[in-house]
């Protein structure tokens, strides 16, 4: 244990973070947007939990095993810190939030932006996402931790989990040092790369889904509403009720409508 | 001939492989991809059946979908059309959604497996659910009543089935309720008012209707209209469902039912909040109660027949089919073990095979074990890797062994041979545990399920003892069969069966018989022995927000993870003992 609370303390945050800490201050700042991140915090952690659930029914090796399934109890624990705090704090709150703008690229939870597909990664591939995953959650965390220090109990569960999230951040480098000695640098630099990419991924992803969604509401106001009439007018002439269904469509198989 | 059944695109997929007019496996995808519901093309599970058959897909006669892709999307996009302008929001998500992968079906089965477009065919979404009713039940001319959320336009079918003695088969839907005025969505509605997810969180909300009191039945009936023909419309102004995929009901729904439930805030039965919300569950669940109780009653009357097949989502709610059972005049009522859409698969494929080529009828084996098989070796091999002691024995010594520890107060995971196929486990792969004691029932809620207080628990039973512990009416056996009826726990028995006795004094029970799963039996029988009751509490073998456990390793991360005192898969049994995982991150660290 002595181990994690030297780690935890000499543990610092990236520059980026450090650079970003007043937005994530502005963030964190609205009590509405706090309660709604923490309880998403809480889903994100278990869907992360959940993944490595999953990598640890797959692995074939023993020592790994016990260790993602020691992972992913502490991942479904930390959903349940953030859960709690959410909805002690949402007692709290004059009226219910509403959704509304949360700010999650500014200040992302445990894993963040990044997409796990265990099925298709070796363990060498899994260890050197979950340590980079792990190291940039930390990262993360603690900027979270210092802003949030007038919030004593939330505080304290950042405190709480990135004790784990540093000895995630630990084990996963010694076991992938220990699966590939000889390569397990060139597999934290193909990670980094990976995560850049999926990174890009994702905006193209997003842009290429605004574009569409924008097309096809231009579509929507421009092209139907000829057919809305035609539409709107048989629903009218549709009477509620039994609708008889002809013999020809209990048979054949063939046709898709 | 080799026919491969799929559901796939709206929850819950699967696959299923028929040969020869038999089934030979069928299981949904989500017990190997590992996300609940998973409703994404079922390659896995296609992959899994067609290696278990050591079938190529290009020696497939055919592959048959569950619905006509093309008539659901002429219904999303009239209802696009219907609720213009209100739709602007949803109709992008909804045309991406359908022209981006949903509509090309035929191509998408196509390019996985190879097969040639003309051996792709399509059954209606009603048509596959009432073929799964009927054609794996034993009964020879029956009435079909399918009903759940929505297909492609039905969302409510009546029929008839019928065996000839020449071997043909028919189906026949006579009429249909089409979308959006649907039971299903009705139901749906109240899942997510009351903070659960709908597709999923319904058994909550039927769990939560026994501590309520129907005191706003005649508030839901504002919603539900009956119409002079026997069917029924809801009022759309108290729904969204059909205008946006973002809110089942609408401000007009929540000025007569109140402020909905916040999903982060459980439910506290003790305040009058909490209570709102149980009678708004007992209220929901009556009136669908009542209407379909009403449904099948005409269709008794017009068909005369004895035998009613259910099928479809609704088939699920255990209490409506006891009521229907009991009140409709129908002697007996089948329900699937998988009547949902997950099934879908299999009656798609039965209903290629009986209707579409005209194959001769055979007799469906009536058990719901089509999925992957379990090892106790494997278990042996885990076990041994992490240090865990374990007992290789005979099947007698294992289960008194196993008797025994239930009898201690002991919590057994158990996993035998092949996998359930539908949402119950119905002794393949369960967590059973005595079913005496409310503590027990909290310990399970506690520290294994992590599931609120109000779900019940359902107890397994030998059938030829059934009625002396339970109130079953005639017929209620074999729907007690798949776990598929709600019924009284003779009041003589409750104070010995608490933890599977629900508030309102009823449970859900299986009624096993010897030949579907033995060595249940035998542990039922072994049980009996110690405790003078031949009950045990059967729930299934997962934790809160993940699929039943499939594969030995499943069971193995599940049983270290929970509660779970003792583990049994096949001949191998471990116990626990000190957490490994806590020594394991000490030595790391």
């Amino acid at each position: 244990m002595s181990v994690m609370h030297s780690s935890l303390a000499h543990f610092r945050p990236t520059g980026f973070d450090r650079m970003l800490a007043p937005i994530h201050r502005w963030v964190w700042r609205d009590s509405e947007r706090r309660v709604q991140k923490l309880l998403r915090f809480g889903q994100t952690e278990t869907d992360g939990g959940h993944d490595i659930l999953r990598a640890a029914e797959m692995t074939s090796d023993p020592l790994l095993r016990r260790l993602y399934l020691k992972h992913a109890i502490d991942e479904y624990r930390h959903g349940e810190l953030f859960r709690r705090r959410g909805t002690a704090l949402l007692h709290t709150l004059p009226s219910k939030p509403e959704p509304a703008f949360q700010a999650d690229w500014l200040a992302p939870g445990g894993h963040g932006l990044d997409d796990l597909h265990v099925e298709d990664e070796s363990d060498n591939d899994l260890l050197a996402f979950l340590h980079l995953s792990e190291k940039a959650a930390a990262s993360r965390f603690t900027v979270y931790r210092d802003v949030l220090r007038n919030d004593g109990p939330t505080c304290a569960v950042f405190e709480e989990i990135l004790h784990d999230e540093v000895f995630h951040m630990s084990y996963t480098l010694t076991q992938l040092a220990r699966v590939s000695p000889q390569h397990h640098r060139r597999h934290l630099w193909r990670a980094r790369l990976g995560r850049l990419w999926k990174g890009y991924l994702r905006i193209a992803t997003v842009l290429a889904g605004a574009m569409g969604t924008l097309f096809l509401i231009v579509q929507y106001f421009i092209l139907l509403p000829p057919f809305v009439l035609l539409a709107k007018r048989a629903a009218r002439r549709e009477q509620p009720g039994w609708t008889p269904i002809s013999a020809d469509r209990n048979g054949s198989l063939d046709r898709q409508y | 001939m080799k026919i491969l059944g799929i559901s796939a695109h709206y929850h819950d997929s699967a696959a299923a492989l028929v040969i020869d007019g038999l089934p030979v496996c069928a299981v949904q995808e989500e017990r190997f991809t590992r996300h609940k519901n998973d409703a994404a093309f079922p390659l896995l599970a296609i992959e899994w059946c067609l290696k278990n058959a050591s079938v190529e897909p290009e020696s497939l006669d055919a592959v048959v979908f569950y619905e006509r892709p093309m008539l659901k999307f002429d219904r999303i996009l009239t209802c696009a059309l219907r609720a213009f302008p209100h739709s602007w929001r949803a109709f992008p998500a909804a045309m991406k959604n359908s022209l981006g992968e949903k509509v090309w079906v035929r191509g998408i089965i196509s390019s996985h497996l190879g097969v040639p477009g003309r051996k792709i065919l399509f059954t209606e979404h009603h048509q596959a659910h009432a073929a799964t009713a009927f054609l794996t039940a034993p009964t020879r001319h029956a009435a079909i009543l399918t009903t759940d959320g929505v297909g492609e336009w039905a969302t409510l079918s009546v029929g008839e089935g019928e065996r000839f003695q020449n071997g043909a088969t028919k189906i026949t839907l006579l009429r249909e309720i089409k979308f959006p005025h649907s039971l299903g969505m009705l139901y749906s509605t109240f899942t997510a008012y009351l903070g659960f997810p709908v597709n999923e969180g319904e058994y909550k909300v039927m769990g939560l209707a026994g501590y309520g009191r129907p005191t706003m039945v005649d508030k839901v009936r504002k919603l539900i209209h009956r119409t002079p023909d026997g069917a029924f419309k809801l009022d759309l102004s108290y729904f969204d469902f059909h205008t946006t995929a973002e809110s089942s009901y609408s401000s007009r729904f929540v000025e007569l039912f109140g402020p909905p439930r916040n999903l982060y805030e459980p439910i506290d039965l003790e305040t009058s909040e909490g209570q709102r919300f149980a009678d708004c569950a007992a209220s929901v669940q009556r009136v669908l109660e009542d209407t379909l109780v009403d449904i099948t009653r005409a269709l008794h009357k017009e068909t005369g027949l004895p035998d009613l097949c259910l099928g479809g989502g609704v088939a699920l709610n255990g209490l409506a089919n006891a009521r229907i059972l009991a009140e409709s005049g129908f002697e007996r009522a089948f329900v699937p073990p998988a009547p949902g859409d997950a099934g879908c698969a299999l009656g798609a494929a039965l209903c290629a095979d009986r209707i579409h080529f005209g194959n001769p009828d055979r007799e469906v084996p009536d058990h719901p074990f089509w999925g992957p098989s379990v090892d106790g070796s494997e278990l042996a091999r885990l076990a041994g890797e992490d240090g865990y002691a374990f007992d290789e024995c005979e099947d007698d010594a294992l289960i008194e062994q196993t008797a025994d520890d239930l009898a201690e107060g002991r919590i057994v995971g158990w996993m035998d041979g092949a996998l359930e196929f539908g949402p119950r486990a119905l002794g393949h792969r369960s967590i059973l545990a005595a079913p005496h004691s409310a503590a027990m029932r909290d310990r399970l809620n506690r520290e294994i399920k992590y599931r609120e207080e109000f779900r019940p628990f359902a107890p397994v039973v030998p059938i030829e003892v059934a009625d002396r512990y339970f109130e079953l009416p005639p017929g209620g056996r074999r729907l007690a069969r798949f776990m598929s009826g709600v019924f009284p726990v003779r009041p003589e028995w409750r104070s010995r069966l608490e933890a599977i006795t629900h508030v309102d004094g009823t449970t859900r029970l299986q009624a096993l018989e010897r030949a579907t799963a033995p060595r249940l039996y035998d542990l039922l029988q072994a049980y009996e022995r110690r405790s003078g009751i031949p009950v045990l509490l059967n729930t299934s073998f997962n934790l809160a927000g993940e699929p039943i456990a499939s594969r030995v390793v499943e069971g193995y991360s599940t049983f270290l993870r929970s509660g779970i005192d003792v583990l049994v898969v096949g001949s191998t049994r471990i116990t626990k003992r000190e957490s490994l995982l806590t020594k394991t991150k000490e030595a790391v660290a």
